[in-house]
């Protein structure tokens, strides 16, 4: 059944994919590989500078603020999100009335577009008359409205929406890697007498653990990478006060109405754009590291 | 002897007592939690639903939930004047064919790499993942752009589609997953009833994987609704092959006058309502797509 024949059969049905790939998926990450050697601005001969851009990148304030920025805005993420999410699966992964429709609520913010969503939030948290500020002060909890969207909370304000999405996904992955724990180990240490506290921390984290890992994994490099809902709500500003590197790696390529210069770079912006792909790839390498070497201490 | 037996009596129904009402309030306490959460997961939702119903200057001023007057007028401006017609055409058009062609070619990958040890096929894998995992961000859609332009179609809606389809790794991994299930008997039993490779998949693996193709079609039509940037930066100067997503944060920067808050809501509620119905009624499809990825 593998003769020559079934071997181009199964090559004109996977030739579309593979072309596909390439050309959209392959070339590009090529195109910066070049590029990023280069001086070029979308007209006109490209240079080669060698190293150059790498140069500048060192030197450049905006983009390693933007770091910061992108490390604080995926930590607050996550130390709520994965928590959260976590208290959540395990309440909704016993047996309680409900808990198929909580589920459905909890879920339902991520299957909306994180742009349609961020337009929501603009509206209704915005400082002067948006919604939150009119109910918050309605009900006497603040007097003067909050700047949302100022230099002081804005990063804040795009955690908020970040946390608002995610919770629901990792809920869910969570209640999947729990549903592959044995139903009799948590019969048997209730025998055992053991407690709800205990039965987790000696039962749920270490059966969850390659699981766990993964979601946390995965979790990280999602919010590392995402820089749709802060372009749509504050583009980066005020201030580049929620600049994160996705974005202003965007900014390079298609400058945007405010904020950052408006120039294409496109040899300078595929340095960042390598660069950035690297500090997300040590990232995930060093938390696959620690994590191992947590697990092997365990 | 009889007194003492009868104090651990007290004793142990006192316990017993104060364990009942610990466990019922900490029932109580749980279901707080758990309402709260999902008064926090609705509230936006809430809040943009009632929101786009009001006048601009009750949502600007108002401090009531409900809008005191409904002005369904708000959907109609959004839909005619504010382009909205155009846009949802657009996302249609766009999530529709992305969806047909993603599932169309990666069911053929799926079955071929399912079913063939072919020569490449570890590193046509290998490929497939490396699109998973690596990310550049916004740098690729510079040649991709260039290359539609070569192409001539960056002045279509066929140079997103065609992007979007290309961007099919994850509903191969899901869909190979699907062919796997599928017993090999089934295509050895068709060979033998004169079937060759191309009418196995036709006769054989697409009418057995119809509910694998329900999820991934699901999967793949939500992530091409919800796009934002591939469609923005093709459409940037085209207004009209704009989709919701490009169309509604358009509205930002308002059109002619000052930004429309009633009118930004309005909007963004055409364009969550398709998703949010899809959801109510296949919510348990959708649960099982972000399920599977773990259990994979």
């Amino acid at each position: 059944m593998n003769g020559t024949k079934r071997q181009i059969n199964a090559w004109t049905f996977v030739a579309p994919s593979l072309i596909l790939t390439l050309i959209f998926g392959v070339y590009p990450v090529f195109w910066a590989l070049k590029y990023m050697f280069y001086d070029y601005q979308g007209f006109g001969t490209p240079l080669f500078v060698g190293l150059d851009n790498f140069e500048r990148l060192l030197r450049d304030k905006d983009f390693w603020k933007s770091v910061v920025n992108t490390f604080i805005y995926a930590g607050g993420k996550l130390v709520i999100t994965i928590p959260l999410s976590f208290v959540l699966a395990v309440v909704l992964n016993r047996a309680l009335k409900g808990r198929q429709l909580l589920r459905a609520i909890y879920f339902m913010p991520t299957v909306i577009s994180a742009s349609v969503m961020a337009i929501v939030f603009y509206v209704i948290f915005n400082s002067y008359n948006g919604m939150v500020n009119q109910l918050l002060m309605g009900a006497g909890i603040v007097s003067a409205p909050i700047d949302w969207l100022g230099a002081k909370h804005a990063l804040v304000t795009a955690i908020i929406i970040a946390i608002w999405g995610a919770v629901g996904n990792y809920m869910l992955l969570f209640i999947a890697g729990l549903q592959n724990i044995p139903e009799d180990l948590y019969e048997a240490a209730s025998l055992d007498g053991a407690g709800p506290l205990r039965k987790m921390w000696s039962i749920t984290v270490p059966m969850l653990g390659p699981v766990l890992q993964m979601i946390i994994m995965l979790a990280i490099t999602v919010s590392l990478k995402g820089y749709e809902s802060i372009m749509v709500l504050t583009e980066g500003g005020p201030y580049g006060k929620t600049e994160v590197m996705y974005l202003y790696l965007y900014k390079l390529f298609f400058p945007v109405s405010s904020g950052g210069s408006s120039i294409q770079q496109f040899g300078y912006g595929s340095a960042v754009g390598f660069t950035t792909a690297v500090i997300v790839g040590l990232i995930t390498l060093i938390y696959f590291y620690v994590s191992k070497k947590l697990n092997d201490i365990y | 002897m009889s007194t003492l037996h009868a104090e651990t009596k007290i004793a142990s129904a006192q316990t017993a007592g104060s364990i009942k009402t610990k466990a019922l309030l900490s029932r109580i306490l749980l279901w707080i939690f758990l309402l709260l959460v999902a008064a926090l997961a609705l509230f936006p939702l809430i809040l943009a639903f009632f929101g786009s119903l009001k006048s601009n200057l009750e949502l600007t001023t108002g401090t009531s939930l409900l809008p005191k007057e409904w002005k369904f007028s708000n959907y109609a401006q959004a839909w005619t004047s504010a382009n909205f017609a155009r846009f949802t055409w657009n996302s249609v058009f766009i999530s529709t064919f992305t969806t047909i062609g993603t599932l169309l070619i990666g069911t053929m990958a799926a079955y071929a790499v399912a079913r063939v040890d072919f020569y490449g096929k570890r590193l046509y894998v290998v490929i497939q993942s490396c699109t998973l995992f690596i990310s550049i961000g916004a740098v690729v859609l510079r040649p991709q752009f260039d290359l539609m332009v070569a192409l001539h179609l960056q002045k279509s809606l066929w140079g997103v589609i065609i992007i979007l389809i290309s961007a099919h790794a994850t509903a191969f991994f899901m869909l190979i997953g699907f062919v796997r299930a599928i017993s090999k008997e089934l295509d050895e039993a068709a060979f033998i009833d004169g079937c060759n490779f191309y009418s196995v998949y036709f006769r054989v693996i697409l009418p057995l994987l119809t509910p694998a193709l329900g999820v991934t079609a699901l999967w793949t039509f939500r992530g091409a609704w919800n796009e934002y940037i591939l469609p923005l930066v093709f459409t940037m100067t085209q207004p009209a092959l704009q989709t919701l997503t490009v169309g509604l944060a358009g509205l930002k920067y308002g059109v002619g006058d000052a930004a429309q808050p009633q009118l930004m809501l309005a909007g963004a509620c055409v364009s969550m309502l398709p998703m949010i119905i899809v959801y109510i009624f296949a919510n348990k499809t959708f649960m099982q797509m972000t399920a599977g990825s773990v259990k994979g």
